[in-house]
């Protein structure tokens, strides 16, 4: 057989370097040029993770037992010998970027199983890669540069089997630098300067929001195939809202992303919610970020408690309570105060001076000190009822207001208390009595002190504004909520609503409040749904078609009312036409439907509604292993081979 | 609240002399109180190691006796003037249990006595807190305790003997502990009105839950399972009611209830109160039309939207009825259903999330079933539900009334509240519900006497085995069992509003069809 010039750039040997020539013939096996091709360029290294890339075809040789007519590869062939796996930014959900090998040469789907396996993030089928934003080119902002944390020295091998090394990867506990990553991975970041959430691009529309979807990358192809070079920035986020199997003690940093995607998508109003809820968000934020900061330890700890040890230390920690008879303590210190029964209209401003008693989960009133030891005017029981801060620190106006469900309905009763001092304990011992808890109880000093330290938020939010260290105790509250109630509260004006929600939610651990906060997520209306501008057969207009873990929905684009819901319960096939761009679904009882894709490529499109079936499939007892087949076989589609 | 019903019921016996009725029925009734006191005292005697400070808990258990006593006056107040007979036979077969109960902790000398070994003769007794809360909190010496911390998860070999001894000390402390709290529970006497008119007197734990109270029902009652057997408060004065979810508190319930209330605890069966589980299509789809879905459907329907780590809250929204504060008048907002409460659209606004003001949340309040209020509260119809606090029992500008154009919204607005409020809890109510009646159809066979023996599992392999395999196509028997049985008047206008058509088995397919189309290979 005749023998012919084949030349290859090696990459190793600098852009500068010409390409190597090698005499081969058309049965030469592709391992047969690699092994030419190393001997040629005399260098001794490790070359395993090299790769012939074809660069006219766009495609990587990795069958090295095909030979060079098999591939169809002839003299003119430009091919390129490279490492497999390259450097890449990623940007994950909190913001930070890190440089790492990514593989290069095997579907997206496999690099993404590959980083998160790097990262520790289980279940990495629930995320992927996406191209970003552009960012706009200030000049102002260049100083400004991010900080890259480098883990490309993580060796490749040891990534391929994870071993947990005091609870991280083994390969994060080889220098305290690494330590240091893993911790940025796995522990939330301080609320954002409130300055940094009106910067970032925020979608104003449905249409908006349609277009980052046009941004994935395709799961069934490689990174090369799709343009990505190496050092290249790429996003990591979660694309499939279908979140499996969530186990605290594992995913710890699988968690803390999560938490941090969904953070942003609040802060960014990337999904819509009430101001009720804008409200609870914030002081969930407010809390988590106060709680990991003194523990840290918490989420990743995963000494679970032996049932007795756990019933013996509540049992201990009562007893510590009450054996220094606080309760005691506490009755006389919580026992001047003013106040006034909200008259029923409000003619009355004035309010009345008594001498106040908090016995257990009740308070009761007497005239003064001295006629305390007998009946006291009225006893109100405060277990059930609900309690709202009304405080102003700049008018030191301190008001406790508690609503007491009675037969004949609310009692509405204000507690007026005279510094910050006494409110602290007084709506403590308030919050504690209408969950049927004692001022003994264990959580009543933290619960005071939680109340301290917002208040002492809103004193520093009146003085200097917002430049408050992310570190310091005290948070800007406009941190909390997305740039909309920025503008329609003052920093102020908020912390009393965070404050109001706050009190649900201050007696969370860590691990709860992360938790509650994607609970709270998942329940919006909106919550999972990704949204591609499409063309529907037979409609001349553009309309909205939303991907849901279970369904899909149509949305009029005038009115922005969801017009038709298809559930994939019901669905019955679905194709792709890729010439003409469209896809065709077909539902139970003869419904089909048919659209084209406008602000995404129908691969994109395909992809979401085949990831959620797979998603579905996934079942407890083979939670262990992925089913990447099936994956490829319900997203895949048009990938010739 | 038990404070503040307990001062409110023993003062005003003083000032309430005037009514005769009243001190009568204290007199009859005085001799039940007798039995409960002497149940009480045989605790105290049994005790070799008696301190006075052990007194004052016992004087509370004494109280709550009489009061459980007081609560039940307006029952048997009832019963009398209806002329039947209080079923006191049944009464005493459950005063008899506590006294058996109660007599256990004397039989246990290890355990009684091993809690005065530990100093808890020191005790200091406040007379205002629970009785086994005083008790149990410095029953451990503080050297035992740190020894405890020490040795949390170690296993059992690798103790030292000191460490083990401490662990068995927790141990037996522990076991002395349940005891305790089991005499110190407090009994109520309570009596249930059945559909028949007639009625039954029976005696619950203050523990115990809705579910628990229902079977102990259902065993004396030879009623038949089913699993929408409901216990119903009716609320007379206010004209509605609510059926009693099955995980919830029922003693915590009716204390909410006053003395002079006129309120009716039913023992019923209700369609409606697992419809929700039965045709899940109907409410959780967010359609306007009720429709048919197969039985294996519904089941994954059921599991996406229970299944998961979050319940999603079914999208309702729609034009209601509101009855304006203290108005006989009512008019139309568009409200929304979230998961963090109820919402309705300002006028003027769109109905974007933001813009939404709330008009409650679901943490404190229950939701009711309004009756009659067409000609109560000149309603625009009769399907009207209430949303208050459940401790309010008398007209109150608290009290928010909102009224449905048809049965089937209401009963989707209900069921989504109900699902918004307890979201996973109604699913595992429902299946534990199903549990029953299933192991209950399993029985049936056998006789009474060898269910008994067998409830305990490993003597009935075969049914055991039939259980488990029924639990697949067991939904559906079920299903279509419910439906016909007897109805009250609500639940049949309800379900002949709902069935329509037969319920046709389909198939669930999963798209396994890929795209390949065009140039797929």
């Amino acid at each position: 057989m005749a023998a012919w010039d084949l030349s290859v750039t090696v990459e190793d040997l600098g852009p500068d370097t010409p390409p190597v020539t090698l005499s081969v013939t058309s049965d030469l096996h592709v391992g047969g040029v690699i092994l030419k091709l190393v001997e040629k360029t005399q260098i001794k290294r490790d070359w395993s993770d090299h790769a012939l890339w074809w660069e006219q075809k766009q495609r990587w040789l990795l069958r090295t037992a095909w030979t060079l007519e098999k591939y169809g590869i002839h003299a003119d062939a430009r091919l390129v010998f490279m490492p497999q796996h390259k450097p890449l930014k990623l940007g994950l959900p909190n913001g930070i970027t890190l440089r790492l090998r990514a593989c290069f040469s095997n579907p997206v789907f496999q690099t993404v199983i590959g980083i998160c396996r790097m990262l520790n993030i289980r279940h990495p089928e629930e995320l992927s890669l996406l191209r970003p934003l552009e960012e706009k080119k200030k000049k102002k902002d260049k100083d400004s540069t991010v900080e890259i944390y480098d883990l490309t020295e993580v060796p490749l091998s040891s990534v391929s089997r994870p071993c947990l090394y005091n609870g991280m990867p083994a390969h994060f506990a080889d220098s305290p630098q690494m330590e240091a990553i893993y911790k940025m991975l796995s522990v939330t970041q301080p609320p954002p300067a409130p300055e940094v959430i009106a910067k970032q691009y925020r979608p104003a529309s449905v249409v908006d929001k349609a277009h980052i979807n046009g941004r994935w990358l395709d799961s069934s192809r490689c990174l090369m195939q799709q343009g990505i070079q190496e050092n290249d920035k790429l996003w990591l986020r979660f694309k499939y809202f279908a979140f499996y199997d969530i186990e605290p003690k594992y995913d710890v940093v699988r968690l803390t992303q999560l938490y941090e995607q969904a953070r942003w998508a609040i802060l960014l109003e990337d999904i819509d919610c009430t101001e009720e809820e804008m409200m609870l968000f914030g002081a969930l934020q407010y809390h988590i970020s106060k709680v990991s900061q003194s523990e840290p330890q918490l989420l990743s700890s995963s000494a679970a408690m032996d049932d007795l040890e756990s019933a013996l230390q509540s049992l201990e920690v009562k007893m510590e309570g009450e054996s220094s008879s606080a309760s005691e303590i506490v009755m006389v210190e919580l026992s001047r105060v003013t106040v006034c029964f909200r008259p029923k209209r409000l003619t009355l401003k004035g309010y009345k001076q008594y001498w106040f008693k908090f016995q257990d989960t009740s308070i009761s009133y007497f005239k003064s000190k001295e006629e305390s030891i007998g009946e006291p005017i009225q006893q109100i029981n405060l277990k059930g009822c609900e309690v709202a801060p009304d405080v102003n620190m700049a008018a030191q106006k301190f008001l406790i207001r508690l609503l007491i469900p009675a037969p004949e309905g609310m009692n509405e009763v204000y507690l007026r208390c005279e510094n910050e001092q006494q409110y602290a304990q007084w709506m403590a011992a308030c919050r504690l009595a209408s969950k049927g808890k004692s001022l003994a109880d264990s959580s009543y000093q933290s619960e005071i002190q939680s109340i301290h330290s917002f208040l002492a938020m809103q004193k520093t939010n009146s003085g200097s504004h917002g430049n408050a260290a992310a570190s310091d105790e005290s948070i800007n509250t406009h941190s909390l909520v997305s740039p909309r109630y920025h503008k329609k509260y003052k920093a102020k004006q908020l912390t009393p609503r965070i404050l109001d929600a706050y009190q649900n939610v201050a007696q969370f651990s860590l691990t709860e409040a992360v938790m509650r906060f994607l609970q709270i997520w998942q329940a919006l209306p909106d919550f999972g749904l990704s949204y591609v501008v499409v063309r529907f057969k037979g409609s001349r207009k553009d309309e909205v078609l939303g991907i849901a873990p279970n369904r899909l929905i149509r949305i009029d684009l005038g009115v922005g009312d969801v017009v038709k819901t298809w559930r994939y319960n019901n669905m019955k096939q679905w194709n792709v036409n890729w010439d003409i761009k469209q896809m065709a679904i077909e539902f139970e009882g003869n419904v089909n439907i048919a659209f084209s894709c406008v602000t995404a490529d129908c691969k994109i499109v395909h992809e979401f509604i085949g990831g959620y079936i797979f998603m579905s499939t996934r079942s407890r007892e083979k939670s262990d292993t992925l089913n990447e087949e099936l994956f490829h076989k319900l997203t895949g589609g048009h990938e010739a081979l | 609240i038990i404070n503040n019903h307990y001062e409110e019921i023993d003062a005003p016996s003083a000032e309430e002399d005037s009514d005769k009725e009243d001190q009568d029925l204290d007199k009859m009734f005085g001799a039940w109180l007798g039995e409960l006191d002497k149940l009480t005292q045989s605790l105290d005697d049994g005790r070799p190691e008696q301190s006075p400070q052990q007194k004052a808990p016992l004087r509370q258990e004494t109280n709550m006796a009489n009061f459980s006593y007081r609560f039940s006056i307006y029952n048997i107040n009832e019963a009398l003037n209806q002329g039947e007979n209080v079923d006191l036979d049944a009464l005493m077969a459950d005063l008899c249990s506590i006294e058996q109960e109660l007599s256990t902790i004397n039989t246990k000398p290890n355990s009684a006595g091993g809690m005065a070994r530990l100093g808890l003769t020191d005790t200091k007794v406040h007379t205002h807190t629970h009785a086994c809360t005083q008790i149990s909190h410095s029953y451990l010496d503080r050297e035992t305790s740190l020894i405890l911390r020490n040795i949390a998860g170690k296993p059992t070999h690798l103790l030292t003997k000191e460490e083990q001894a401490a662990k068995l000390k927790a141990e037996n402390i522990r076991v002395a502990l349940e005891k305790i709290k089991e005499a110190q529970v407090k009994k109520l006497v309570i009596r249930v009105h059945l559909s028949d008119e007639s009625s039954k007197t029976m005696m619950v734990d203050e523990r115990q839950t809705v579910r628990q109270v229902l079977d102990s029902l259902l065993e004396k009652s030879h009623c038949g399972y089913s699993p929408d057997w409901s216990l119903v408060e009716t609320i007379n004065e206010l004209q509605m009611e609510r059926i009693f979810e099955d995980h919830e508190n029922l003693v915590e319930n009716l204390l909410n209830w006053t003395r002079d209330s006129q309120n009716r605890l039913m023992f019923t069966e209700r369609i409606e109160k697992y419809a929700l589980f039965k045709n899940p299509q109907n409410y959780l789809l967010g359609r306007k039309e009720t429709c048919e879905m197969a039985e294996r459907n519904k089941e994954a329907l059921l599991e996406e939207c229970f299944g998961g780590s979050s319940v999603s809250v079914p999208e309702m929204e729609g034009v209601l009825w509101l009855k304006e504060d203290g108005k006989k008048s009512w008019k139309k907002r568009y409200f929304l259903l979230r998961a963090s409460g109820i919402y309705y659209v300002p006028k003027g606004k769109a109905k974007a999330s933001r813009d939404l003001v709330c008009f409650l949340q679901l943490d404190h309040v229950n939701v009711y079933h309004g009756q009659d209020y067409k000609s109560k509260y000149k309603a625009p119809t009769d399907y009207c539900m209430v949303l208050k606090h459940p401790q309010i029992q008398k007209k109150s500008q608290y009290i928010k009334y909102l009224c449905c154009d048809d049965v089937r919204t209401l009963q989707q607005w209900i069921n989504s509240i109900r699902i918004a409020k307890y979201g996973k809890q109604l699913y595992i109510n429902f299946q534990e519900a199903m549990r029953r009646t299933e192991a209950a159809y399993d029985w049936s066979s056998l006789s009474s006497s060898s269910i008994k023996s067998g409830s305990s599992s490993s003597s009935l392999p075969e049914s055991q085995s039939n259980h488990s395999s029924q639990s697949d196509s067991g939904v559906s028997e079920m299903t279509s069992a419910g439906h016909t049985r007897s109805q009250s008047v609500v639940s049949s206008i309800f379900s002949d509003a709902w069935r329509r058509g037969t319920q046709g088995e389909g198939r669930m397919p999963v798209p396994l069809c890929a795209g390949g189309g065009g140039s797929g290979g």
